[in-house]
């Protein structure tokens, strides 16, 4: 074979691959990490020191990244999606608690919006759902006590529950009886604590201008 | 039709690129095997924890969500990866009839890759892993994987671009695009991720990289694979030629657009999983032309199939690729795959690439390469029919529980009000199908260990004719012979 042939060869190669490398992966991927907050209008404001969709201050894990990086090292992305699907592909918005709060007027379940997982470095949206969707946890379990007791024995939750207890994350109390959160445990529950997915969307965000 | 002999100095010449590619394959080999029995063992423990999430709960190392990523790595890096590696090294070098020039060079890389591996998985089971399919390992790591990739894939372009015959195999053309394609892939996928500039592309990137690993790298070395031995077990040429190019362009066009449709409506826009899905039922054209392509070159002398452990091994795992194309087309189409979408059936879909597809036929390829390179003829024909069945059922057994596991699932879970509990309680023996079907494959794979451990010690048959699955060790020079096809 001579070299413009082979050169041609890999060249067309290379051409299969560099289309959807390039529309699929590096312009999406370049485009929503230039992505910026949309501002709420007069009179949308959801109160607190927010004022844009997604809210960049917004802090998930408590002590520094610790919980994120806890949440990944077990796996739990293994088991439970962080995703909840519009209507169109499956009844995720329905499920009690899974689309997010009720509100006053009515529900205000939604669908994840690519804005949701600001902050979190890689969006942890799953492999299976061996257990329940997580992308709202914070509105169904919402205090620490709560969700340690369901890390450390998940069965006092719900009889057939198919997750192990997260024995090692807990130890025994120095002060006699009980056991006591680890910092992993901790920084663990303050991430599923603020995992809250369901920030109400300014009118200009689902309008697009 | 008949293939023409070859001459003494062919024979010659074929013998001495074997012995060049002697300890750099056989390592490859032998290490890749290890870790295959390693990976389904975790297999087994990680499918086993699903059933009794009690089990060992006391060790942070026994969660199912270290267990299921140790397992998947191994098996790809370990396992897949390396035997791929090998089988490409000493393919590419018997097609374009050069010896592997730097052996050395290239053992160093290997034991580079598998320290790799090791560190990877370490680091996977302490608590440091991402929990990004198949990019589990920590940032960090990828540095280690490229330059053990260079250092050995870098010799076969150079083995192509100095080819000395003017036949241009199709062979060829699927180890060169697997080659230089998966560093890429590999490369983007890595970079992009560790930027964790945006969350959910990272994310998407990620199940990008799996599904362009299974068609971008996997199915081009199987069909590399298939593509030589099936022709020459026969020794019949390829059915239509133009058809085998064809659908090698067509698979090459379309592979790179997979991978969005696995988070269908997730939080991207809608357009990538539906090209995703569409590329992925367009990539069965390629997939179906290319088996029916295979399956046509063999009319006729089917009864090979019977007595030729590669053949056999080669056969199954073609057939098994149509199946996976077919059930991963299905599964990107909402229709069919929104109650799937997250289920049992995505990790049985994923083992079905890696172990169905990928590695039967990479087996095809070990029962062909490894007697050529040792010099000594595998020791038990018996065994590999173990090898071959426990492989083929366990398999069937994981996919048949995952597909019916998944579709009782996602039922469960489509039912707004139904407690989630319901869906778990009905998993529960598709999960003990899961550990049996895994049951099964490690006692193939530990079989299959002995054997490859036999010939790497050189504890092989000496015998002038190769190990038949249906007959007696040397009764039959060749299966050709055994089949009744020819008077060899």
């Amino acid at each position: 074979m001579n070299s413009t042939s082979f050169w041609k060869l890999l060249g067309t190669l290379g051409l299969a691959f560099v289309l959807p490398w390039l529309f699929l992966v590096v312009l999406p991927y370049l485009e929503q990490s230039k992505a910026v907050p949309t501002p709420y209008a007069e009179g949308e404001e959801v109160g607190g020191e927010v004022d844009a969709y997604p809210d960049r201050t917004l802090q998930r894990y408590g002590a520094s990244d610790y919980g994120r990086q806890i949440y990944a090292a077990e796996g739990c992305a293994y088991c439970h999606t962080q995703v909840v699907r519009p209507t169109y592909a499956g009844v995720d918005r329905w499920r009690p608690g899974w689309g997010g709060r009720e509100g006053e007027q009515g529900n205000f379940a939604r669908e994840t919006q690519p804005g949701d997982y600001v902050n979190e470095g890689v969006a942890p949206l799953g492999y299976q759902r061996i257990g329940p969707d997580l992308a709202n946890v914070g509105h169904r379990i919402t205090t620490a006590e709560e969700m340690h007791r369901h890390l450390n024995d998940p069965k006092s939750f719900a009889r057939d529950s198919g997750m192990p207890a997260y024995k090692h994350l807990y130890e025994p109390s120095p002060y006699g009886e009980g056991l006591v959160p680890t910092p992993k445990a901790e920084a663990l529950v303050d991430y599923l604590l603020s995992l809250k997915k369901d920030q109400p969307l300014p009118k200009a965000y689902l309008t697009g201008n | 039709m008949t293939v023409p002999q070859p001459t003494q100095e062919e024979l010659q010449e074929r013998a001495a690129i074997d012995r060049s590619a002697r300890y750099p394959v056989m390592f490859f080999f032998t290490s890749a095997a290890a870790w295959l029995l390693f990976a389904t063992v975790l297999g087994f423990l990680s499918s086993l924890k699903l059933r009794v999430p009690g089990l060992l709960d006391d060790y942070a190392v026994f969660g199912y969500g270290r267990l299921y990523p140790v397992h998947l790595n191994a098996l790809v890096y370990g396992w897949a990866m390396q035997a791929g590696i090998g089988v490409m090294l000493w393919l590419m070098a018997r097609l374009t009839r050069s010896r592997i020039q730097h052996p050395v060079a290239l053992i160093v890389a290997g034991h580079v890759w598998n320290a790799g591996v090791a560190l990877g998985v370490i680091a996977v089971w302490v608590g440091a892993g991402r929990a990004i399919p198949l990019l589990d390992f920590p940032g960090w790591f990828w540095p280690i994987f490229a330059i053990s990739y260079a250092l050995t894939v870098v010799w076969v372009i150079p083995m192509f671009h100095g080819r000395r015959n003017k036949l241009f195999y199709i062979s060829e053309l699927y180890l060169l695009g697997a080659a230089v394609w998966f560093p890429w892939i590999f490369l983007t996928a890595n970079l992009l991720i560790n930027k964790e500039a945006a969350p959910v592309m990272g994310a998407g990137v990620g199940s990008w990289y799996f599904s362009n690993l299974i068609y971008f790298w996997m199915a081009p070395l199987a069909l590399a694979v298939a593509y030589y031995i099936i022709p020459k077990i026969s020794g019949r040429p390829i059915y239509s030629y133009p058809l085998a190019q064809i659908s090698f362009w067509l698979l090459a066009f379309l592979a790179g657009w997979t991978g969005f449709s696995r988070y269908m409506g997730g939080p991207f826009p809608a357009w990538m999983p539906a090209v995703s899905g569409a590329a992925a039922i367009l990539i069965l054209l390629a997939i179906v032309a290319t088996v029916a392509n295979l399956l046509l070159t063999l009319k006729g002398c089917t009864k090979l199939w019977e007595y030729s452990p590669s053949l056999r091994f080669t056969v199954l795992g073609m057939l098994m690729l149509a199946v996976y194309a077919i059930l991963a087309a299905a599964s990107s189409t909402f229709a069919f795959g929104k109650n799937l979408q997250f289920s049992q059936f995505v990790a049985g879909l994923d083992a079905l690439a890696i172990y169905g597809f990928f590695s039967m036929t990479i087996f095809g390829a070990f029962y062909f390469i490894v007697p050529r390179i040792t010099g000594a003829e595998w020791p038990s024909g018996k065994r590999i029919r173990t090898h071959f069945w426990f492989s083929v059922y366990g398999i069937a057994t994981l996919i048949v529980a995952t597909l019916v596991g998944g579709i009782a699932q996602g039922g469960d879970l489509a039912v707004w009000d139904r407690n989630f509990s319901v869906s778990t309680v009905n998993s529960l023996a598709y999960v003990a199908g899961r550990s049996i079907a895994w049951g099964l494959i490690v006692w193939s794979n530990l079989i299959f260990l002995q054997q490859l451990a036999l010939m790497f010690l050189g504890k092989g048959r000496k015998s002038a004719g190769p190990t038949l699955i249906h007959a007696e060790p040397g009764e039959a020079p060749s299966a050709r012979a055994a089949a009744g096809l020819t008077q060899a």
